[in-house]
């Protein structure tokens, strides 16, 4: 597939969902759960962080989620 | 929660009255702010199969909270990592002397084993920085700083990002910038591009240090789409530039009918490699788009975190990692969280085992393992309790498992069914323990 092509359809993506989801959602009074630690994006960061850098010093991808996993010259 | 003892009554009508009174009450208000600051603190142990690589790393990250939203997050980690790591080379029906990368001195590999290199010893410490605070009321932003250290490699980078809030806060729009510039220094001098091995002593083939910029672009969307359910896209780019080869990696010059590698005679009274061996050379620049989706779901109490990636290069390298965890809760605040992950990756376009003697060389080639074609799992899990004090602990185990092939047409004569893909097991156990104070 066009490289290029994907961070297009990437951007297109979030613009759409970001303008389609505007009637979506719950009222303030509504957020118990969500407010649930463990129900973060990101639960434990110190965890994320270990986990992004094994895989980038193993694998060949990387991110995704934030910048995370590099900085080193990994063996 | 509501404390219906009779010792907070009183206590709560004493306030009452004092406040009707206009007076202040007998015990001095907690302050707001308090506690002030977060730890979160992580101990792990990484070990790979066959004495490969072993990781014991110490994590601190502590947050210090302010008013008004605003944070700043300290993180600080220090690794250090001993074992033996592939070089590249291929097996060989005879043993193989190699030239250690400091050009001190050489190893032999006994005959049908995978030549390793286990002088991998190192020490590295990371530090990062961020402050984060919203601007007005819709809007946040974060600005940070990374460094790392180790002996032969250092890392500083500057990152900040920006979100804003929409739809009563059930959209949020983020954009991130990342820069890094990290500078390669190794043992003994970076090697010039495919140049060949040399006897000990004799330092020709390299050059000194070496550097890499690095700069990642994230954009994404976090929706809420109902009581239970979040969901997050992100789109990413990473543009890498400057020194991306492997200093330590080298591939084996074989014969293009046999397949077995070339021997080499050391000069007269010196010591050095048996065959002959060529470092790697991989292109000075690289782009990476990648597609990142995550969703949040509670099921009566039992929380599903599922995420997928995708994420292609110009390097010819596709991958797709799925990652499941779910959280479920047992007794008071203790919980069970199982995780697997899969990742699939094609090779790089100039992934190769070996190079052919008497042929022109390549543009770049690499035999370096983490750029052939493999599939990974992780299976673990996690058991997390909170304390009566509040602290947070928790304990995981998993096992990390490659599984790769190297694609039939690389193969040439005597290396079909001699050569394998150095498939890698490793085993990650974490103690974590998260407190304020």
């Amino acid at each position: 597939m066009n490289r290029a092509r994907i961070g297009g359809m990437g951007i297109a993506v979030l613009v759409i969902l970001a303008s389609g989801c505007s009637s979506i959602g719950v009222e303030p009074w509504e957020r118990d759960i969500l407010a649930k630690e463990e129900m973060q994006l990101t639960t434990d960061p110190v965890e994320a962080a270990i986990d992004d850098h094994i895989y980038f010093s193993k694998e060949a991808s990387s991110g995704g989620r934030g910048f995370g996993g590099g900085g080193c010259g990994c063996n | 929660m509501a404390d219906n003892t009779p010792k907070s009554i009183s206590a709560a009508l004493a306030a009452a009255t004092c406040s009707l009174l206009g007076t202040a009450p007998a015990t001095p208000v907690q302050a707001q702010e308090e506690p002030n600051w977060e730890f979160n603190t992580a101990l792990l142990y990484y070990g790979e199969n066959d004495d490969r690589v072993q990781d014991l790393s110490l994590n601190i990250l502590a947050r210090r909270l302010f008013v008004d939203d605003r944070s700043l997050t300290l993180g600080l980690t220090v690794d250090t990592l001993t074992g033996a790591t592939p070089i590249g080379a291929i097996r060989q029906n005879v043993p193989q002397t190699f030239t250690r990368p400091s050009g001190s001195s050489a190893y032999t590999v006994p005959a049908g084993e995978l030549p390793l290199d286990d002088t991998f010893k190192d020490t590295r410490v990371a530090i990062t920085a961020a402050w984060e605070q919203p601007l007005g009321r819709l809007w946040k932003t974060s600005v940070g700083f990374s460094g790392s250290q180790e002996y032969d490699y250092t890392h500083l980078g500057l990152n900040g990002s920006l979100s804003r809030d929409f739809n009563a806060r059930n959209t949020t729009v983020s954009a991130g910038l990342a820069v890094a510039h990290d500078t390669w220094d190794p043992v003994g001098g970076a090697p010039l591009p495919f140049a060949p091995m040399l006897d000990v002593g004799d330092t020709g083939n390299k050059s000194g240090s070496e550097t890499k910029d690095v700069i990642d672009t994230v954009i994404g969307v976090t929706q809420v789409i109902s009581r239970k359910l979040l969901v997050q896209l992100n789109y990413s780019f990473s543009n890498s530039s400057g020194y991306l080869t492997d200093p330590y990696k080298v591939l084996s010059v074989v014969d293009g009918t046999t397949g077995d590698t070339v021997p080499r005679q050391p000069a007269p009274g010196a010591e050095g490699p048996s065959h002959e061996f060529r470092f790697e050379n991989r292109p000075d620049e690289r782009s990476k788009h990648s597609l990142y989706g995550q969703a949040k779901y509670y099921m009566g109490g039992k929380v599903l975190d599922a995420s997928y990636r995708y994420m292609t290069d110009d390097w010819d390298i596709d991958s797709h990692t799925l990652d499941l965890r779910l959280r479920w809760p047992l007794v008071e605040s203790h919980y069970l969280e199982p995780h697997l992950r899969f990742y699939t990756q094609s090779e790089a376009e100039f992934y190769t085992i070996s190079m052919v003697d008497g042929v022109e060389l390549p543009r770049f080639a690499s035999a370096d393992y983490r750029l052939g074609k493999f599939d990974a799992l992780t299976a673990g899990l996690k058991y997390g309790w909170k304390t009566r004090g509040g602290k947070e602990m928790s304990v995981r185990a998993e096992l990390y498992r490659q599984n790769g092939t190297i694609p039939g047409d690389l193969l040439i004569g005597n290396q079909v069914g001699r050569e394998t893909y150095p498939d890698l097991d490793a085993i990650i156990v974490q103690f974590s323990y998260r407190f304020s104070r």
